[in-house]
């Protein structure tokens, strides 16, 4: 590790997205639930009603901790400016969904605009945002002039939505991408990238879980789609910033299994509110269980309850062993980019 | 826990990394360097990038062709 000093002052100054994250979605729970914004927990008995878009905690504090940590002058100021633009517009792009409710294919298409900060500010500050050059594990490094640019735009748009289709349960997407951004802060410190990817992936970390604990089981605030998307495009932007494009894609299998399954079956971009095949049923006791409708999709949560019946609590903990075992995978990933054949 | 299932989710996810890891070292270590077309001609640079790009998304449909096969041996007859 050549900077621990910077590494550790980035990741004292991520630690105070935890309180502001906290202290925001509390705010958020009281405001939206004053004003209205709610939703029915459907898998509760008693389908309560619970504060919708409180996820915007998340972008919000995104946000602030970048423009404090530029102000520091811990990195540059144009790649964190970059990386708070494509979390802006994704958290608006979301914000727009929970109030107006679009169709499906919206979402890939504005999403796929959310890149272009990165894209339009990496082509004016060439080597401030990416560098063209893919590190591959194990068998070295290659440039990608031409393609590289183009599918920025793409990896933050899958991320934002594939994150965005796997938050079915409560604390699933809030618990799930915080280890995904545990992990990637952990390979990150390994292989001795600069401060400023540690920052990021810490600060995510850090108000993913200051939103885990009111979105955790059972859930005082429901993320919506303003924070998926924003969190979803956040991991993109960092893969992107970070240069761990590879070990991202690694640690995020769990929703491109998702993702891929709900896409394959349904053959559409379409919303989960208008599918009529559910994936998964709520039982008279309680628990969770595969509907059985073969026209459902294949979901993730769906193959964990085939011929087992769980608890909403054990589903979202299995998830997160899921999430786990992606994350190692990825800081594995990392750790191998440095090794050569 | 479902163990069952998640041994099953994890095997699925430990396969697709190593074939996602080959699929790069294909990349890498053959079709990158290959000089399709001359880089000097009008557009060649663009054609190039171009035709890899293609061959990059054949190879990763084939990845997501093994993945969807995997799951559904593993899952989906299950719960017929």
């Amino acid at each position: 590790m050549p900077s621990l000093g910077a590494n550790t002052v980035a990741i004292l100054i991520a630690l105070g997205s935890f309180p502001v994250s906290l202290g925001l979605t509390r705010f958020l729970m009281y405001w939206n639930s004053k004003h209205g914004i709610t939703g029915i927990d459907v898998h509760k008995l008693n389908r309560p009603k619970v504060p919708e878009m409180v996820g915007a905690a998340v972008p919000i504090t995104l946000i602030l901790f970048a423009a404090i940590y530029a102000l520091t002058g811990g990195a540059s100021s144009i790649a964190l400016l970059a990386y708070s633009l494509v979390v802006g517009l994704a958290a608006l792009v979301g914000a727009v969904d929970d109030r107006l409710k679009m169709r499906g294919i919206f979402k890939p298409l504005l999403t796929l605009l959310c890149g272009l900060p990165l894209l339009v500010l990496g082509l004016a500050f060439p080597g401030e945002i990416y560098a063209s050059t893919l590190h591959v594990p194990l068998f070295g490094s290659y440039h990608l002039p031409v393609i590289y640019p183009l599918t920025i735009l793409v990896a933050v748009s899958v991320t934002s939505n594939t994150v965005n289709m796997l938050d079915p349960l409560n604390g699933s997407m809030a618990g799930s991408i915080s280890i995904v951004a545990g992990g990637l802060l952990i390979g990150s410190l390994l292989i001795g990238t600069g401060s400023m990817p540690i920052f990021l992936y810490a600060s995510l970390m850090f108000s993913l879980l200051g939103f885990l604990y009111y979105n955790r089981f059972p859930a005082r605030a429901f993320a919506g789609n303003v924070g998926q998307l924003s969190i979803g495009a956040s991991v993109g932007a960092l893969a992107i910033l970070g240069k761990t494009e590879i070990a991202s894609i690694v640690a995020i299998f769990p929703n491109i299994q998702n993702s891929f399954f709900f896409l394959s079956r349904i053959r559409r971009f379409t919303e989960h509110r208008e599918l009529t095949a559910r994936p998964t049923k709520l039982l008279p006791d309680g628990r969770l269980a595969d509907s059985e409708d073969p026209r459902a999709p294949l979901t993730l949560v769906r193959t964990l309850l085939i011929g087992r019946p769980a608890t909403e609590n054990e589903i979202v903990s299995t998830l997160w062993m899921l999430f786990l075992t992606s994350a190692s995978l990825a800081v594995i990933t990392l750790l191998l980019t440095g090794v050569m054949l | 826990m479902n163990r069952h299932a998640v041994g099953n989710e994890l095997v699925v996810f430990v396969t697709q990394w190593g074939l996602m890891l080959v699929g790069f070292g294909i990349l890498t270590k053959f079709v990158a360097p290959l000089n399709l077309l001359n880089p000097s001609l009008s557009l060649g640079l663009y054609f190039d990038a171009a035709v890899k790009a293609l061959i990059a998304l054949v190879l990763s449909v084939t990845w997501l062709f093994v993945w969807d096969r995997q799951v559904r041996l593993y899952f989906h007859r299950r719960g017929k």
